[in-house]
């Protein structure tokens, strides 16, 4: 079973990076909002300590969103979604391969722009790099979970990234809250992270408890 | 002992009683019964919109069977779908493959959801047998309709499945590929496989030793009798 999580995921990734479609486009759109952003506020260092947990997080939601838009595209051709489900696996293998794939390439765009985002807003916060970094990974695990299971959700629908959108947000506000506030208490001294990493791990539990089971029910016809 | 498998149903191949399948309001199979066994090939003939492609779905277990009964091996489809979908192989209409991936990483994804283990000169061989062998390490987005389906039916020869579904296998292949085909379901269906096949073309299916149906009004009647099958 892991080697067919496995290599769902690393079809995902693979074709992907050899088709530069979904990271170059989500890549794109991340610098895009961080470059508006900075231009249109231009804060002083004080500033941009406050705004960085949301503009990360804001950030790394709609690259998600990019993300997830095309996470069934290549699954579309020739019947492939068809093929996986006639697979001899458990629907949750199929689900879990979906959301691997999907979660290492956003993990992949937010390692990458949150460097670019402490030079771009002149943010003096090196050392908490591996605390915000550990914050994100545990956010987008449940973050890609749930999305994963909307855009198998979604995927049939004529408006789906709109739809996507609409869902998705209001589903994730809680985890989104909890790991803007964890981020914040990183850069500030005795800041009360530990309550804010539970609420994250509680709902990545829950998310990943649920959505594999919903997945199966999902595919059904 | 799995106790939906009795010694009856275990000669079977695969066993349809009473299939009743409808989109909505419309019924568009009205009570199937057909049993399949080793080494018979049964061939679904029928006006398009008859119902073959979703009796193929059904036996595919890609649609669940609500009213009626499916066994394949002895196994109740039912509840036993993730076993049945180990001893089956579906070629549509779509041939699920991935475009950017090459025939050997086609392969080689297919078997890995399948449980195969499976060497890099057995996948070769296959490729080989199908006349894929030159095409091996290039991305199937450039190949046309018939290497797709090549590529698609060489996936019996990785998993020897013991119930092969097919429909209409052979549009987009050239006369060579017809001839291959049928060549190769010949040494399946002596090696004790089963095929269910849906078909526009008796001329093409004359090849091979099957029992033909004709499925018209949501019921399956054997064409040589001409009066519905019972189970």
């Amino acid at each position: 079973m892991l080697k067919a999580i496995y290599r769902i995921a690393w079809k995902d990734v693979a074709g992907d990076l050899r088709r530069r479609a979904t990271l170059s486009s989500m890549l794109f759109f991340a610098i895009s909002v961080l470059v508006v952003f900075q231009a249109a506020f231009e804060p002083d260092r004080k500033e941009a300590l406050r705004l960085l947990p949301g503009l990360l997080w804001a950030t790394s939601l709609f690259t998600t969103l990019v993300g997830l838009g095309r996470v069934f595209q290549a699954e579309e051709e020739d019947g492939a979604f068809e093929g996986l489900l006639l697979a001899s696996v458990p629907r949750g293998v199929i689900f879990f391969g979906k959301w691997l794939g999907n979660l290492l390439l956003t993990l992949l765009v937010e390692f990458l722009i949150l460097p670019l985002t402490m030079v771009l807003f002149n943010v003096d916060a090196w050392q908490q790099i591996p605390m915000i970094l550990a914050i994100l990974t545990l956010g987008t695990l449940g973050l890609t979970g749930l999305g994963t299971l909307l855009a198998a959700m979604t995927r049939g629908a004529r408006s789906r990234e709109t739809l996507l959108a609409l869902l998705l947000l209001p589903l994730t506000a809680p985890l989104l809250i909890s790991g803007v506030q964890a981020v914040a208490a990183t850069l500030v001294e005795d800041g009360a992270i530990s309550p804010w990493l539970k609420l994250l791990v509680i709902f990545d539990l829950v998310y990943l408890a649920i959505t594999p089971w919903a997945f199966g029910w999902l595919v059904e016809e | 002992m799995n106790p939906t498998v009795n010694d009856a149903s275990r000669r079977d191949v695969a066993n349809l009683t009473g299939v009743r399948h409808r989109y909505g309001r419309h019924q568009v199979l009205a009570g199937i019964d057909l049993t399949v066994r080793r080494g018979e090939c049964v061939v679904l003939f029928g006006a398009n919109g008859s119902g073959k492609s979703t009796l193929l779905s059904l036996l595919s277990t890609r649609y669940t069977i609500r009213e009626g009964s499916y066994h394949l091996d002895g196994l109740d489809v039912r509840h036993h779908g993730q076993e049945a979908r180990e001893r089956l192989l579906f070629v549509g209409h779509h041939t699920h493959l991935y475009g950017h991936l090459t025939s050997m990483e086609n392969l080689r994804f297919y078997g890995d959801l399948h449980g195969l283990t499976l060497s890099e000169a057995r996948l070769r061989q296959a490729l080989d047998t199908v006349g894929l062998a030159k095409a091996a390490d290039k991305p199937v987005q450039w190949f046309s309709a018939g290497m797709r389906k090549r590529l698609a039916l060489a996936r019996m020869l990785l998993s020897n499945p013991l119930l092969l579904l097919l429909d209409e296998p052979y549009s987009a292949l050239d006369s060579q590929g017809v001839h291959w085909l049928n060549a190769m379901l010949n040494d399946y269906l002596d090696q004790g496989g089963a095929v269910i096949m849906a078909s526009h073309d008796p001329e093409r299916v004359a090849a091979l030793d099957h029992r033909p149906h004709q499925l018209a009004r949501g019921i399956l009647i054997p064409i040589d009798a001409g009066e519905p099958e019972t189970a």
